[in-house]
């Protein structure tokens, strides 16, 4: 029996001991055997792939892209989650604020979450500079109380949020995931409103180095993408990790990333 | 207006949480508030488990299933317990509803027996059983009964002292194949039990078991015992056996602090997997405390749904409190 694969993950809640158990469990039976290490922040995650103690890591973007900078693009992406290719930014603002557009933003304030953060941060600040605003244009109000989860946790967007309600900001920017978390625009109508969202891009994936054999990569991608959300022993897994199917990566929804870390002067490392 | 903070404070605060574990929220007391929270949980699979005086309890993940860790007919509703009179030709000392000679028989009577045996049906009941007092004190106990074995398979609780004459007729009427009759037995000799339920009933309990054993009727003995007599049960299962009692007819259960009883496992509505049964004066939530209000569900018993509904409702409240209070007391 080969030994296991060894799968890095970033404990950002008490959850992912579970979920990973759960995954665990669920590739025991083989063919393709894994166990899991969890690390308090994604550069400590990516040194330790780097130094080959770990054979797969759950990177985000932010991850990925480091890591294909710290490796000259010899790394690769396995597969992530259906959520993963469609991840979006949203921009909002107090409901009734007509902010029209990204081009609205001049002259205001907006509140961005960790600067570790691509969909909170990174991304916004792209997102800007694409609609012609510069960084004198408009006021940016970091909050960085998640930094080194690269916003995994939600809680700068949440203290974004709520400087806009406290009239410190006039929008914020946060991820898709948390704007479903606080129900959208549905749950409080009359606070929030959206003036603009992002193009699709992609979020976290599974990261292997060229030292990982397509021979034992193979039937631990093929096992995985074979968990079924219609299956009640799978679904909890899939639904703590917040998706309904594990898919192949899709590489092109990170150029805009790749982009954004390149003018802003982003460093490979931590 | 609600607060969209409530709903930041939410996401941040149950974020963090392990699934299972809760967290008290504040609200600023409007029901707008709750209502907020309510939908906010619902919508992201999370569960509101309590508002009390503006703070709401919330758990991470959805609300764990009240009936996990019960058997199927443990599950409320499943079985029905008629009280069908409270009046009793013994006098035990541990009777859990003080039954005796000298009690009022607050009979239900036939007609609300059968009017719940047909409700019970419908109610998704598997099951019905007969107890007081003495049933056959009733002189158209086998009507009662062929009221509910038509309907359902039923057991019907006896001291087993009256089986003779009338008495013994009324027990030939009924139906074999759908009742089964539980009898009283605390011992396998005649001391402790007549100890606690009179002088010669050992005796005549023995004689009514095979009475009705030889007139083909199923038999279950059940025991009450102090709970330090649970330790030296074997002799009492020998004997059991040899009287042709199968093992899994044999009953024995510790002795509840209700009634006249006055030791016993102390039971309360927290601590009691309920057993829905039906008395003249209501629906309570366990035979035990059949004669006392601290458990009384209601005074009507009619519609019968209704009243297993609340039963469950309640169930499932002390769970999901139990289940958060266990989160929030987690052992060192
Ligand atoms: S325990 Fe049973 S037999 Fe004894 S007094 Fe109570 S009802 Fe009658």
């Amino acid at each position: 029996m080969s030994k296991p694969l060894i799968i890095g993950s970033v404990a950002y809640t008490p959850n992912v001991v579970t979920i990973w158990e759960g995954i665990r469990e669920y590739f025991g039976d083989g063919p393709a055997e894994m166990d899991f290490v969890l690390y308090s922040n994604y550069g400590r995650q990516v040194d330790a792939l780097l130094a080959g103690e770990i054979d797969i890591a759950w990177n985000t973007n932010l991850a990925w892209v480091r890591t294909v900078a710290q490796t000259g693009g010899e790394c690769r992406a396995l597969a992530q989650r259906d959520t993963d290719t469609v991840f979006q930014t949203i921009f909002v603002a107090r409901t009734g604020s007509a902010l029209g557009g990204l081009e609205g933003l001049k002259g205001r304030r907006l509140a961005l979450g960790s600067k570790d953060s691509a969909q909170a941060a990174i991304l916004p600040v792209h997102y800007l500079h694409e609609a012609g605003l510069g960084d004198d244009d408009v006021e940016l109000l970091r909050i960085n109380s998640d930094v080194g989860k690269h916003g995994d946790t939600g809680r700068s967007e949440l203290d974004a949020l709520r400087a806009v309600m406290d009239d410190k900001a006039d929008a914020a920017a946060l991820g898709i995931n948390t704007w479903e978390a606080i129900g959208r625009d549905e749950l409080m109508p009359g606070a929030f409103e959206v003036f603009w969202e992002s193009p699709t891009y992609s979020h976290c994936n599974f990261t292997a180095l060229p030292t990982l054999s397509d021979e034992r990569a193979a039937p631990w991608v093929e096992k995985l993408l074979a968990m079924d959300f219609d299956n009640p022993a799978h679904r909890p897994i899939l639904e703590m990790e917040g998706l309904r199917q594990w898919v192949l990566p899709k590489m092109d929804g990170y150029a805009s990333l790749f982009d954004a870390v390149k003018e802003q002067g982003i460093s490979p490392r931590w | 207006m609600v607060s969209p903070l409530l709903v930041l404070d939410l996401v941040e605060r149950t974020g963090p949480l392990p699934l299972g574990a809760t967290v008290a929220v504040p609200l600023d007391g409007s029901d707008d508030d709750v209502a907020l929270v309510t939908a906010w949980c619902t919508r992201s699979g999370n569960s509101l488990v309590e508002v009390i005086d503006g703070v709401a309890t919330v758990r991470r993940g959805p609300s764990p299933d009240p009936y996990a860790d019960l058997d199927p007919d443990q599950i409320p509703g499943t079985r029905l317990w008629i009280y069908t009179n409270f009046d009793c030709n013994l006098a035990c000392d541990y009777c859990c509803v003080r039954s005796s000679p000298q009690a009022e028989r607050r009979a239900l009577g036939a007609d609300r027996v059968r009017k719940l045996a047909g409700e019970a049906v419908d109610a998704g009941v598997s099951e019905l059983i007969l107890t007081g007092g003495e049933p056959f004190l009733l002189p158209d106990l086998d009507d009662l009964v062929a009221a509910c074995t038509a309907a359902l398979p039923t057991t019907l609780l006896t001291n087993a002292m009256l089986l003779r004459g009338r008495r013994l007729e009324m027990l030939r009427r009924m139906d074999r194949d759908r009742l089964v009759l539980q009898i009283s037995l605390d011992s396998p000799t005649p001391e402790l039990h007549d100890r606690h339920r009179g002088a010669r009933s050992w005796e005549r309990a023995v004689a009514g078991i095979r009475t009705a054993q030889a007139d083909g009727f199923r038999v279950r003995v059940a025991a009450t015992l102090e709970p330090e007599r649970f330790s030296e049960l074997e002799p009492f299962k020998a004997f059991l056996d040899d009287l042709g009692i199968a093992r899994d007819d044999q009953v024995i259960r510790a002795l509840a602090h209700r009634g006249v009883a006055d030791t016993g496992l102390e039971l309360t509505v927290e601590s009691l997997i309920p057993e829905i049964t039906i008395t003249a004066d209501g629906v309570y939530w366990h035979p035990v405390s059949a004669d006392h209000d601290d458990q009384l569900v209601t005074r009507e018993l009619f519609p019968l749904a209704d009243a297993i509904a609340e039963v469950k409702r309640r169930f499932v409240a002390h769970r999901a409190k139990a289940d958060a209070a266990a989160q929030w007391f987690p052992c060192a």
